[in-house]
């Protein structure tokens, strides 16, 4: 086998269809890059579901004096509802952990989450914010019947559990995860189609060397393998491609993305990122062998 | 060397066969002219040699292979030890004098050494030497011609097919193609011709075939093209 008669043939070859090259070159790149991404999603949204998992909890919030919530009536809860509360929420099932948060806790907790906002923060007294119950519950899917348990008892105001906040995000997520490979698997058969396309091109423009390697006794190896090659070549560069939006992506998406819902635990790592490129890569050159493949039968009679 | 026994030859699509039941010895060394009109069946003669097409019935043996049992994997190794030339050369228009001819070495793999050496000698053979570097378009009709028997021939076929070599070429200039053909005929290689041309065949004296509606009408050694021209 002589290695550089096959490249200078694959070099004519990618020449001679430029344009049919790159197109394949983009749809290659556009449709692992969204693979990629669907991937990624996939990845971080398990990450992220793990970590919420830990941290979510269902809050009690307690009426305090003059609150609008109409379950309050207007009345601060009283010493004794919070402490008839505490050993109801201990006989619910399925609740792991309470902890109580008076005023001074929450206020705290308040003036770290709102650091930045100085306005809000000289504007809000102790004395606004509300006492309130934390449970952890032992299974994170089953909040429902804990916040059913407690709602309606006398001096809660409102039970609020974290994962109704997170849910519908995590949900969004998930949405795109299935929208960007339902875009990637469209993007593969457009790819596979286009290169099926520019090898039969290439096969038509070349059927003169093809009809003579024929003639001379050239294996079918020899006179598929350039053909095979430039599939091969496009689907690589276009792999190159993806891998660099996937990188960029990483870094413009997935961190920020990170850093809002979860911070470094629930960063997706370039582990992760560098096999979604392997594997997307991969997938890539070998549609581009078998699209290029099946294309010679038909086209390249040996 | 070739050996069709009762080969009948019918295309899709077509009721007449292009071959029918055709018997014919070539033994090694011969050179053999294969005459009739067109559609009489001189091509498909040919492309069963290569394996190119499939009798319907019948075997075929080239080079003491029956060509029923060799895989398609091994029909290109037939087709190395089969040399052909066509009335429309099929050069590379791209490539010049050496390069054309050293393609046919170059895409079975042969080492650079080798084609260095073997190219230059059968450029002189068919006589175009100092031509080397010429692009085909550079060239008359009859030393493309010589350019497509020097590629047909560089790597020393057993046989030589050639499907009217001389359809394209003017009378004067046939000589020369011929006197190649016998050269090659010479070196021990076995040559079949399909041909229209009377006076070649004439002055050639070799074994005529005859063809007729796909049926060996005639079989003669030391023929002409036929009594009734």
């Amino acid at each position: 086998m002589r290695a550089n008669f096959i490249f200078s043939e694959v070099w004519i070859g990618l020449r001679r269809n430029l344009t049919m090259t790159i197109a394949v070159v983009i749809t290659v790149a556009v449709g692992m890059a969204m693979l990629g991404v669907g991937l990624m999603i996939n990845a971080q949204v398990g990450l992220m579901k793990g970590y919420w998992g830990d941290k979510i909890e269902v809050s009690v919030f307690l009426c305090s004096k003059g609150s609008a919530i109409p379950a309050c009536n207007g009345k601060a809860i009283t010493q004794a509802q919070i402490k008839a509360l505490e050993t109801h929420i201990d006989g619910v099932p399925g609740v792991k952990e309470v902890f109580f948060e008076n005023q001074a806790t929450a206020w705290q907790n308040f003036q770290e989450a709102y650091a930045s906002n100085k306005a809000l923060l000289t504007a809000t007294k102790v004395e606004d914010m509300p006492q309130s119950f934390r449970i952890k519950v032992d299974d994170p899917n089953n909040y429902q019947s804990v916040i059913q348990a407690i709602q309606g008892q006398p001096g809660v105001s409102q039970v609020t559990d974290q994962k109704q906040l997170v849910g519908p995000f995590f949900e969004m997520l998930d949405n795109l995860a299935i929208y960007a490979t339902g875009v990637a698997i469209v993007l593969v058969l457009a790819a596979a189609l286009l290169i099926g396309n520019t090898v039969r091109l290439s096969a038509f423009n070349r059927r003169r060397e093809t009809g003579i390697m024929r003639l001379v006794g050239a294996s079918n190896l020899y006179i598929q393998l350039p053909f095979i090659m430039e599939g091969v070549i496009a689907g690589l560069i276009g792999g190159v491609l993806a891998a660099v939006i996937l990188i960029v992506t990483k870094v413009m998406l997935f961190e920020e993305l990170g850093r809002f819902f979860g911070g470094a635990t629930a960063q997706l790592g370039w582990d992760a990122v560098a096999q979604t490129i392997t594997f997307t890569m991969i997938i890539g050159v070998v549609i581009c062998i078998l699209a290029s493949f099946v294309t010679l039968r038909r086209y390249l009679r040996v | 060397m070739i050996h069709f026994d009762n080969v009948t030859k019918v295309y899709a699509n077509q009721n007449r066969p292009a071959l029918d039941h055709v018997s014919v010895d070539v033994d090694k060394g011969e050179f053999v002219f294969l005459v009739g009109p067109s559609g009489s069946g001189k091509s498909t003669f040919l492309r069963l040699i290569l394996k190119e097409e499939r009798p319907n019935s019948g075997a075929i043996h080239v080079a003491g292979k029956d060509l029923a049992r060799l895989s398609n994997f091994k029909v290109p190794h037939l087709r190395r030890r089969i040399g052909c030339v066509f009335q429309d050369f099929r050069l590379l228009p791209n490539k010049n004098v050496y390069e054309n001819v050293a393609f046919a070495l170059e895409v079975i793999g042969k080492p650079r050494r080798f084609i260095r050496k073997v190219v230059p000698e059968v450029i002189e053979l068919v006589g175009l030497e100092g031509k080397a570097h010429r692009m085909p378009d550079e060239l008359s009709g009859g030393e493309q011609q010589r350019v497509a028997m020097a590629r047909a021939f560089v790597n020393r076929p057993m046989i030589l097919l050639a499907d009217e070599p001389t359809g394209n070429i003017d009378p004067a200039t046939s000589i020369g193609i011929m006197k190649v053909l016998d050269r090659i005929n010479r070196t021990g290689t076995t040559v079949v011709m399909a041909t229209h041309d009377a006076a070649i065949v004439d002055s050639m004296r070799k074994r005529v075939v005859e063809l007729e509606d796909g049926k060996i009408v005639r079989d003669q050694s030391r023929g002409v093209y036929g009594q009734a021209y």
